[in-house]
């Protein structure tokens, strides 16, 4: 089966941890694209297409929880995994609230990182041929109609 | 009701001190009565007493010389009343300088001296209550010292976990991106392939060790959210017993366990108290040496429910108790322990609205006592958020709880 890479945004304010993971990402044939900041990660996403977007929680400036509720606004089918340093899931949760996919702790494991990106990118192919759908059936009843 | 006056009565006369004696008696003071200085003195060793009458004349040792005697000892304990002849009016002076209460002439007159010794006994209380109120002030002052230390030491911890957590994500990822070369293809034949791959290995455990650490200061610290649910403690209990159980059989160890069924369930968050019950354990375990024991027990205490986890080891010295849960303070090896574990439990067990003891003897073992509340009146769905999960554990602490469970 060939396997159909993933677009991943990774935002992050460290950028020596977003150049290592997006080659690791590379490595196992993933899309990668970077930014260190909420207002870059939003304009790539004008611009490109993503299927997931790794998110830092704590960043100077926009922070990820804010960054995340954009991203939910403007692209809602975009799915994101929050990245937190904190031992705690209280922020993770209220990432998952605001609709991120997952959440993981810094630092986190590769494998498990793979699997949840996977779960996301299968989540956003479900969303979106679920509204192909819908459409569909919204265009097959209008030439009903007529 | 005033409480007695204990009198401690000093004259060599045996004659006017029985007098004496008597006629106080009979106005309700408790009396005793030594016939000189040196009596008196050992007297006071094995005696309650609130008040001295002395003489300041007497052989052997004066009045003056006890007095100062007894001052020196008994700084706030003892007031003394000096009785002095009409010639000798100057000894009472003396005797005021050197802390006497104050100075009667003999004759006396009873209603006189009756009012004095009032007197000489509020101020003894009045001492005594200005003591223990320095005591107080003084343990409270510790204990905001300790408690400020600690608040300030978490914030500190926080803020460097956070702040190593980051470069630790970059190393993590620079050796995986290491591993993940290696496993190319073209990279399967390379030279010191072995080595490579191990020091790799031991990078990415040293982190996942060193992660292990800023997480669990970082949870310490967390304001989040407790998830509230019926917990089957002996089920709990034996859960975490699991978690260590090949740890523990290796050494011989023997683990038993009693449940009170009258404490069977409770309302808690089993995730922070699973680890509360793997850290008490962990430290167990590694408190008893080969064929050590322990046990743990449940006991029921009406709204409450006691856990105590026993170990047959060496015990905690009295001068590591206080200490034990602060953070960082360890008396295992760098690589076994991270002071940080028992820190952890108590703050666990105080968000969970419990407490915890430790009694411990040396050479016998240590015993670690949690008390929690059952909170099973609550409604899961009211601890949506941590916040109410809080209210209502201060809210049942400062309430009856026979009123809410009357039915």
């Amino acid at each position: 089966m060939i396997k159909i890479p993933i677009k991943v945004l990774v935002v992050d304010d460290e950028k020596d941890f977003v150049e290592m993971l997006c080659l690791r990402l590379k490595e196992t044939g993933e899309q990668t694209s970077f930014a260190y900041d909420g207002e870059t990660c939003l304009d790539i996403l004008a611009k490109s297409d993503i299927d997931v977007v790794i998110l830092d929680i704590r960043m100077p400036g926009m922070d990820g929880i804010e960054t995340l509720q954009k991203i939910k606004h403007d692209f809602p089918l975009v799915e994101v995994i929050m990245l937190t340093g904190h031992g705690t899931t209280e922020t993770a949760v209220e990432g998952m609230k605001l609709g991120a996919y997952d959440y993981l702790l810094k630092p986190a494991n590769f494998s498990e990182l793979q699997i949840k990106l996977n779960g996301a990118r299968n989540r956003k192919d479900e969303q979106e041929e679920r509204i192909r759908r819908a459409r569909t059936k919204l265009l097959l009843r209008k030439s009903g109609d007529i | 009701m005033m409480t007695e006056i204990t009198i401690l009565l000093v004259d060599d006369e045996a004659a006017f001190r029985q007098a004496l004696s008597r006629r106080l008696n009979k106005r309700g003071f408790n009396v005793l009565q030594a016939d000189s200085g040196s009596q008196c003195l050992s007297m006071l060793n094995n005696h309650s007493v609130s008040v001295i009458i002395m003489d300041v004349k007497m052989p052997e040792m004066s009045g003056i010389e006890t007095l100062r005697q007894i001052k020196k000892k008994y700084p706030d304990k003892v007031e003394v009343i000096l009785l002095t002849g009409q010639v000798s009016a100057q000894d009472g002076v003396t005797g005021i300088k050197i802390g006497a209460f104050d100075y009667l002439t003999k004759p006396v007159e009873i209603d006189h001296l009756a009012e004095k010794i009032k007197q000489a006994n509020e101020s003894i209380i009045r001492k005594e209550e200005r003591i223990a109120e320095n005591a107080f002030r003084e343990k409270v002052a510790h204990q905001m010292a300790a408690a400020e230390r600690l608040a300030s030491l978490g914030t500190l911890a926080t803020g460097i976990a956070h702040e190593i957590n980051n470069p630790l994500a970059i190393i993590n990822e620079s050796a995986g991106f290491l591993s993940q070369i290696l496993a190319r293809q073209k990279m399967l034949q390379i030279p010191c392939r072995k080595e490579f791959e191990l020091s790799i290995d031991k990078i990415i455990t040293a982190v996942e060790r060193a992660g292990k650490i800023t997480h669990q200061l970082l949870g310490f610290a967390r304001n989040g959210h407790s998830d509230y649910t019926r917990v089957d403690l002996p089920e709990l209990i034996a859960e975490s017993i699991d978690l260590l159980t090949h740890e523990m059989s290796n050494r011989n160890i023997d683990i038993t366990t009693s449940f009170d069924p009258l404490s069977k369930e409770i309302m808690t968050d089993p995730f922070q108290l699973r680890q509360v019950f793997i850290n008490l354990l962990s430290n167990a375990n590694y408190a008893v040496g080969e064929n050590g024991r322990i046990s743990i027990s449940t006991a029921n205490h009406g709204q409450e429910v006691a856990i105590s986890i026993q170990d047959t080891g060496p015990g905690i010295p009295a001068n590591h108790i206080e200490k034990i849960f602060e953070p960082f303070f360890t008396t295992k090896p760098p690589n076994k322990g991270t002071g940080l574990g028992l820190f952890v439990t108590r703050n666990i067990i105080d968000k969970l609205g419990g407490s915890i003891r430790v009694d411990s003897k040396l050479n016998v073992g240590t015993t670690f006592r949690v008390v929690l509340p059952k909170c099973l009146e609550m409604q899961i769905k009211a601890f949506e958020t941590e916040n109410s999960a809080t209210d209502w554990i201060s809210h049942i602490k400062g309430e009856s709880y026979h009123d809410k469970n009357s039915d």
